[in-house]
């Protein structure tokens, strides 16, 4: 998954509970409604991301004493941050699966 | 995009109402998912990956993200079991 995804890219996973979760109306108000709704959680979720990942690589990236080029450092560790989003979400998403199958949630 | 008047709301009738909570309990716990998510990878980035030299992540990094994550809940759920039994 990626930034993609938090800018409306999962809307086609989002359909697909609708389709199991409720029947499909038509009416126009509350299709807007949702998309609304889809559309502030989309920008709740890019702006959280931003704003860690800004705080982990500036941490990361901007130690003294400057000595080279930081620039690479940056896009590097938001490429790790990233890659450590998609590690940790599958883990914590079979996790929840395995609590839910075993009957413990 | 546009935003909701009231008289959109009020030209809802009850199967829409009942759509929407449904739509909002799915959205909400799914939300909460993500946000652990984000809260997880914040804190497991910090404790895991120690220096940036390339874009990917090494074999060690990724274990102790799977680690992480999984002693996190561990440790979360004997806590509740815990204070469970005070109780």
């Amino acid at each position: 998954m990626g930034l993609g995804s938090f800018f409306g890219g999962n809307k086609s996973t989002t359909t697909d509970d609708n389709v199991t979760t409720a029947t499909i109306s038509n009416d126009p108000a509350s299709q807007r409604i949702k998309a609304q709704i889809q559309q502030e959680l989309a920008v709740a979720n890019a702006t959280e991301l931003v704003n860690n990942v800004s705080k982990n690589c500036f941490e990361k990236c901007l130690m003294a004493p400057y000595s080279q080029s930081n620039d690479p450092c940056i896009d590097q560790c938001l490429a790790k941050y990233m890659r450590s989003w998609n590690v940790i979400s599958k883990t914590y998403v079979a996790r929840i699966q395995n609590a839910s199958t075993a009957g413990e949630i | 995009m546009s935003s909701i008047s009231q008289a959109d709301l009020d030209s809802m009738n009850n199967s829409s109402k009942k759509e929407i909570a449904n739509f909002l309990d799915a959205e909400n716990s799914k939300q909460r998912v993500q946000m652990q998510i984000h809260d997880f990878t914040n804190s497991c980035f910090k404790n895991c990956v120690s220096s940036i030299t390339s874009p990917d992540l090494s074999a060690q990094e990724e274990q102790c993200l799977n680690s992480c994550v999984n002693r996190f809940l561990d440790a979360n759920i004997r806590i509740v079991q815990n204070l469970q039994n005070v109780q």
